[in-house]
């Protein structure tokens, strides 16, 4: 199959990109390995307090339907269920599972999303560990309680939020506690560096937190706070949140029976003895990263940039990379909420007509203060110093981009 | 209509009845094969070639693998990615023996 634009990844960014170049005469096609286009939209469900009174429910699947009807709509091929397993030439993807054997292209988008970080506890492989996403998914999209008896290890934004959608459909969670601290998982979760991250989370619904806390303590003072937290442990939506306790191992003979807890110093070292608690099922949060294989496959230089959840393709304010004809948008160039991926989308869209000579709905300029806008408005961001990760990235483009674009095009 | 189903707002869905190692199980149409496992009480979905441990779903998006099966002849199909269907046949890797009771039945 031969079009104007290959997209990889059918979440918010992909699917907005695709409609923005539908829109505007370009032919595209989007590639999702997942039975269903939306991709992280699918599974989430909560209250935005930001939104206006009538919108206050985000409904991520009912998004994601809206999207990929009108992305259909304008005649973009949706190939679902179809992994894209290489990227080669300017521009062949290969697929698997797809009624065409590869698609092929002038201009190509990437836009994989993020993957969770893993968090190797001893134990972790027992049936009835899962990732946080996976809860927040078999909850939400699939109607499915994912044990009886939850407990989740990790405390983050994500964590709090799928913790809260769980509650509301009756699943008993039975605490949220910290990873501990460990070679494999290293040193960011203790209880001090949970809570300076966790300061950021005030647009979201764990409120109750914050409101027993303070808020202003919670962001000045998160090693005073984590001190305060010693023997009290603060309840959100009856959940209690203990903040002082780590998981050090889960246990079971085939599958997850328990969980062995520890109390610690604010700085995550272990005291007293460990206590063990009977539960069937365990979540793991531990943090998203950009998934950027592909954009690696593709030649794309790679930059590490801890401000916008690790390695990224280097990339320039309107989406393109120094590749040419390869563009991204979405959390593979940094990890933040929906809103925000579907304007980069847009961007990156009118990024891409512009280099077929056609202009889309906003100027490039327009669409990129769309992003800002749906930055600040976000009811959810994942990492604390996202806008200094994003200028960093500028910075690093106006020294190297340009001339690794040249680069590029001599080879 | 199983266990573990919560409430459903997705109505006027398809029951269908589909086979995890020869056994008889209830789902819904196009919900992924993994759903319908876990719906049905169902965490250990293989063993692990190299420890033979139970392996179940993890990430539930595609991403680890851990969740591979048999599904009607194909091997290493991630059961979370994949739709279920009336009669579909899944099996745990490893699991030789059920294979071949279910040749000598066809
Ligand atoms: C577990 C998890 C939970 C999240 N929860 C929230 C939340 O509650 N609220 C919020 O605002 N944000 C949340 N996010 C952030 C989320 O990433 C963004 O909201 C948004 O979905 C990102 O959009 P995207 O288009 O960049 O990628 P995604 O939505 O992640 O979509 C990427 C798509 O690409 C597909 N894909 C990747 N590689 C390939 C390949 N090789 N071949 C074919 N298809 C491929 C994937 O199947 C996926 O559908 C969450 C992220 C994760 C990982
Ligand atoms: S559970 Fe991770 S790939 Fe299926």
């Amino acid at each position: 199959m031969i079009v104007d634009v290959v997209i990889i990844g059918a979440g918010p960014s992909g699917l907005s990109a695709a409609i923005e170049v539908a829109q505007h005469g370009l032919t595209a096609a989007v590639i999702d390995e997942y039975y269903r286009p939306g991709g992280r939209l699918l599974g989430q469900h909560y209250e935005d307090p930001n939104a206006p009174p009538d919108d206050k429910v985000w409904d991520g699947k009912k998004v994601a339907d809206e999207l990929a009807r009108k992305a259909e709509d304008l005649g973009v091929h949706l190939f679902t269920n179809v992994t894209a397993w290489s990227v080669s030439g300017k521009w062949k993807v290969e697929l698997t599972g797809a009624s065409v054997k590869s698609v092929e292209a002038k201009a190509m988008l990437l836009a994989t999303g993020s993957i969770e970080k893993a968090l190797p506890l001893p134990g972790w492989t027992l049936p009835g560990t899962i990732s946080i996403g996976a809860a927040q998914t078999f909850t939400n999209l699939h109607h499915i309680a994912v044990g009886k008896k939850v407990m989740i290890v990790g405390v983050d934004p994500l964590s709090l939020s799928v913790m809260m959608e769980m509650k509301n459909t009756g699943i008993d969670v039975v605490g949220m506690v910290l990873p501990p601290d460990t070679p494999a998982i290293g040193h960011g979760h203790s209880p001090a560096r949970t809570l300076e991250r966790l300061s950021d989370v005030a647009g979201l619904a764990p409120n109750p937190l914050l409101r027993t806390v303070g808020k202003f303590s919670l962001t000045r003072f998160p090693r005073l706070v984590a001190h305060a937290l010693r023997f009290n442990f603060l309840k959100v939506n009856g959940v209690p949140l203990q903040l002082r306790k780590v998981a050090t191992e889960i246990e079971g003979n085939g599958k997850v029976e328990g969980i062995t807890l520890q109390s610690v110093t604010i700085d995550g070292k272990i005291t007293g003895e460990p206590e063990h608690v009977e539960v069937d099922t365990v979540c793991l949060s531990a943090g998203l990263y950009p998934m950027v294989d592909l954009a690696q496959t593709a030649g794309c230089p790679m930059v590490d940039v801890p401000e916008l959840g690790g390695t990224v393709p280097l990339h320039g304010p309107d989406m393109s990379t120094p590749v040419e004809g390869l563009y991204v948008a979405g959390n593979i160039t940094g990890i933040e909420g929906a809103k925000v991926t579907i304007a980069q989308g847009q961007l990156a869209g009118i990024s891409m007509l512009a280099s077929f000579g056609k202009s889309g709905s906003l100027s490039v300029q327009e669409a990129k203060e769309n992003v800002n806008k749906a930055r600040d408005i976000s009811p959810l961001r994942f990492m604390p110093d996202i806008e200094k990760g994003r200028l960093k990235m500028e910075e690093i483009w106006k020294e190297e981009g340009v001339y690794e674009r040249r680069n590029h095009l001599q080879v | 209509m199983n266990a573990y189903r919560l409430d459903s707002s997705e109505k006027k869905r398809e029951p269908i009845e589909f086979y995890f190692n020869n056994k008889k199980l209830s789902g819904y149409d196009g919900e992924p094969i993994a759903v319908s496992l876990l719906a049905n009480g169902i965490q250990t979905i293989r063993t692990c070639e190299v420890t033979g441990e139970g392996r179940g779903v993890f990430c539930g998006i595609g991403h680890c693998y851990e969740c591979r099966a048999e599904v009607d002849g194909v091997a290493n199909v991630r059961t979370c990615l994949t739709p279920n269907h009336q009669g579909t046949k899944v099996i745990s890797p490893r699991s030789f023996t059920i294979r071949e009771t279910l040749n000598d039945d066809s």
